[in-house]
C-alpha cells in the first residue's frame, strides 16, 4: 500500500511507532554513555579506587598496548578459534545424535537417564580429567567447549523433533511416506525455529566452555588474560579482557540472529 | 455399482498399559464407486478409527477391510498445509512422497488448482490465504495423486460457521465434478444430510453401524438441500437415532 492511501490517524500512529523506536535506541545508547561517564569520572577523581575498578580510558589504553605489542591478535585469535570450533562440533554432533534419538524410540528411552545425568553434571568437575586426557593445549579447551554445548544441543533439538505436529505426521503417513521422507519433508523443516534457538543458546555455551577451559589450563587466550590479570592484580587487564569478550559474544550472537532473519523470513 | 470399500465384520482393539479398549466391533458396510457416504456417530465413538482402518493406516484386530486395490486420499480437520512451502509445493507434496513427480502428473495437479481458482495463490505461502482457501488447497493436494476414494475426517469442523457452509459447498462440488467416491465422518448431522447419498449411523463405543439411510436429494448441492422440506425430517430422525 502507498503512503497517500493512509488516513491521517494512521499516519499519526506510524509516527508514534517510529518515535518510540527512536526513543528506545537513544535510551539504550544514553545508558551506556552515562555508565561509562560515571565510571570514568569516579575513577578519575578517585571516588573509588581506580586500581580496583579500572576505568574506560585505562581499558582503552590497555587494549591499545596489547595491540601494539602484538599479543592482542594472539589472545583473541586463540579464544575465538577454540570457541568457534567447539561451537560447530557441539552443534553438528548434537544435531546428529538428536536425529538418531528421534528415529529410534528404544535408543531414546535407553539413553534418557544418561542424558539427564550428563546434563545436570557440572562439566567443570571433569577439568582435571580433561587435562590428563587431552593435554594442556588448545585441545583440552575445545573439548571442554564441546562437552558443555553438546548435551544442551542434543536435548534442545530432540525437543524440537519430538514436537512435530502429530496431524502432519498422520497426513504424510496417509500419503504412504517412509520414515526418511517424514524426516526430510516435515521433521527437519518444521524444527528449524528450534535449530535457531539452539544455536543462540549454544553461542553462550561455547563462550562459557572456552573461557572455563582457559581458566583450567591455557597459555594464551582471553580467559588466560583474565586469570593472569587477576593473579598479578592487573585489573585493567581483567576488565579489558571482559570488554573484548562482550564484543565478541555480541558479534557471534548477532550473526546467528542474522541467519535467523534469512531462514525464517518465509514463515 | 462397483464396490470400492467393504468392511466385513471388522473389530478393532487398542492396547495401552491402562488396558484394552474396544473401539470398533462387528462393523459391516460397503461403499460403491462414485458414492458420497457420510458416517455420523456420537463423539468419541471411534469414527476416526474407521477412516484409519479404511486407509490401511491401522490393521483390524478381526475381520476384513476390502479395498479392491483402490487408492485413498486423506483430508483432515485442519488443512495441515506446510507453512514453509508455497501452495504450489504443498499441492505437489503427495507426488514427491509417492515419487511420481513427473511433468505430466505435475501438470495435472496444477491444472486442478487452476480449475478451482487457486492459480493466483500458487506462489503464496499458506499464511496469506483465508481458512476457506486453505481448505480448498488441502483438497486439491489430496486430489493431486488422483485417489479413487476420498476419506474426509471432519474437514470443516475447524472453520467458523459461515466459512464452513461455503467450504462444504465448495468441496462437495469439486468431489462431484471429479467424480470421486467420498467417505465423510462428522458429528454434524446437518452437514451429513447436506452432502451424502447415504448415511451410516454409528453406536456409542464400541462402534458398529446401527442404521443405514439412503437420501434422495440426487445431485442437489448442500445449500440447496438445506432449503429442501425433507431436510428437517431427516434431521429429526437422525437426531433420535444418535441419542437412542
Amino acid at each position: 500500500m502507498k503512503n497517500e492511501l493512509y488516513s491521517a490517524e494512521h499516519l499519526k500512529y506510524l509516527r508514534s511507532v517510529k518515535k518510540k523506536n527512536i526513543f528506545i535506541n537513544v535510551a539504550r545508547f544514553a545508558i551506556l554513555a552515562l555508565l561509562l561517564l560515571i565510571w570514568e569520572l569516579s575513577a578519575r577523581f578517585e571516588w573509588v579506587n581506580p586500581f580496583i575498578t579500572s576505568s574506560p580510558s585505562r581499558i582503552g589504553k590497555t587494549i591499545a598496548e596489547l595491540y601494539k605489542n602484538g599479543t592482542l591478535a594472539l589472545h583473541v585469535g586463540t579464544t575465538l578459534w577454540e570457541t568457534v570450533l567447539g561451537f560447530f562440533i557441539a552443534v553438528a554432533v548434537g544435531y546428529t545424535v538428536a536425529l538418531v534419538l528421534w528415529w529410534s524410540e528404544i535408543t531414546r528411552k535407553i539413553s534418557e537417564p544418561y542424558l539427564v545425568v550428563l546434563n545436570a553434571l557440572p562439566k567443570i568437575a571433569l577439568g582435571p580429567l580433561i587435562i590428563i586426557w587431552c593435554g594442556t593445549g588448545s585441545e583440552a579447551i575445545v573439548f571442554m567447549t564441546i562437552l558443555i554445548g553438546l548435551i544442551v544441543a542434543i536435548l534442545n533439538m530432540l525437543n524440537g523433533f519430538m514436537a512435530t505436529d502429530e496431524n502432519k505426521l498422520l497426513l504424510l503417513q496417509s500419503m504412504g511416506a517412509s520414515k526418511w521422507q517424514m524426516l526430510t519433508k516435515l521433521v527437519i523443516p518444521s524444527s528449524l525455529p528450534n535449530f535457531i534457538s539452539m544455536l543462540k543458546i549454544n553461542v553462550g555455551m561455547a563462550w562459557i566452555g572456552s573461557i572455563m577451559g582457559e581458566y583450567i589450563v591455557s597459555k594464551a587466550g582471553i580467559g588466560y588474560l583474565i586469570v593472569y590479570g587477576g593473579q598479578v592484580f592487573k585489573l585493567d587487564l581483567v576488565m579489558s579482557a571482559v570488554f573484548i569478550l562482550c564484543v565478541l559474544a555480541g558479534v557471534m550472537y548477532a550473526l546467528v540472529a542474522l541467519l535467523e532473519k534469512i531462514v525464517i523470513k518465509n514463515r | 455399482m462397483k464396490e470400492v470399500l467393504r468392511f466385513e465384520d471388522v473389530s478393532m482393539h487398542y492396547h495401552t498399559k491402562q488396558g484394552e479398549t474396544v473401539a470398533v466391533e462387528h462393523m459391516n458396510f460397503s461403499v460403491g464407486e462414485g458414492e458420497f457416504v457420510a458416517i455420523i456417530g456420537p463423539s468419541g465413538c471411534g469414527k476416526t478409527t474407521v477412516l484409519s482402518l479404511a486407509a490401511g493406516l491401522l490393521k483390524p484386530s478381526a475381520g476384513k477391510v476390502k479395498t479392491d486395490g483402490c487408492s485413498f486420499g486423506y483430508m483432515l480437520q485442519k488443512d495441515e498445509l506446510f507453512p514453509w512451502r508455497t501452495i504450489e509445493k504443498n499441492i505437489l507434496l503427495p507426488l514427491e512422497i509417492k515419487k511420481t513427480n513427473t511433468p505430466d502428473n505435475r501438470a495435472r495437479a496444477l491444472s486442478l488448482a487452476e480449475k478451482y481458482g487457486l492459480k493466483q495463490f500458487l506462489k503464496n505461502y499458506p499464511a496469506a490465504l483465508s481458512g476457506g482457501m486453505r481448505q480448498r488447497a488441502a483438497l486439491i493436494r489430496t486430489l493431486a495423486v488422483d485417489p479413487d476414494v476420498l476419506l474426509l475426517d471432519e474437514p470443516f469442523s475447524a472453520l467458523d460457521y459461515q466459512t464452513r457452509l461455503s467450504v462444504c459447498d465448495d468441496v462437495y462440488r469439486i468431489i462431484r465434478t471429479e467424480k470421486k467416491t467420498a467417505l465423510l465422518i462428522t458429528h454434524d448431522i446437518s452437514e451429513a444430510i447436506s452432502v451424502a447419498d447415504r448415511i451410516f449411523v454409528l453406536s456409542k463405543r464400541p462402534a458398529s453401524v446401527v442404521a443405514t439411510h439412503s437420501l434422495e436429494f440426487g445431485e442437489a448441492e448442500p445449500l440447496k438441500r438445506r432449503e429442501n422440506k425433507a431436510f428437517s425430517g431427516w434431521f429429526e430422525l437422525l437426531w433420535r437415532e444418535l441419542n437412542a
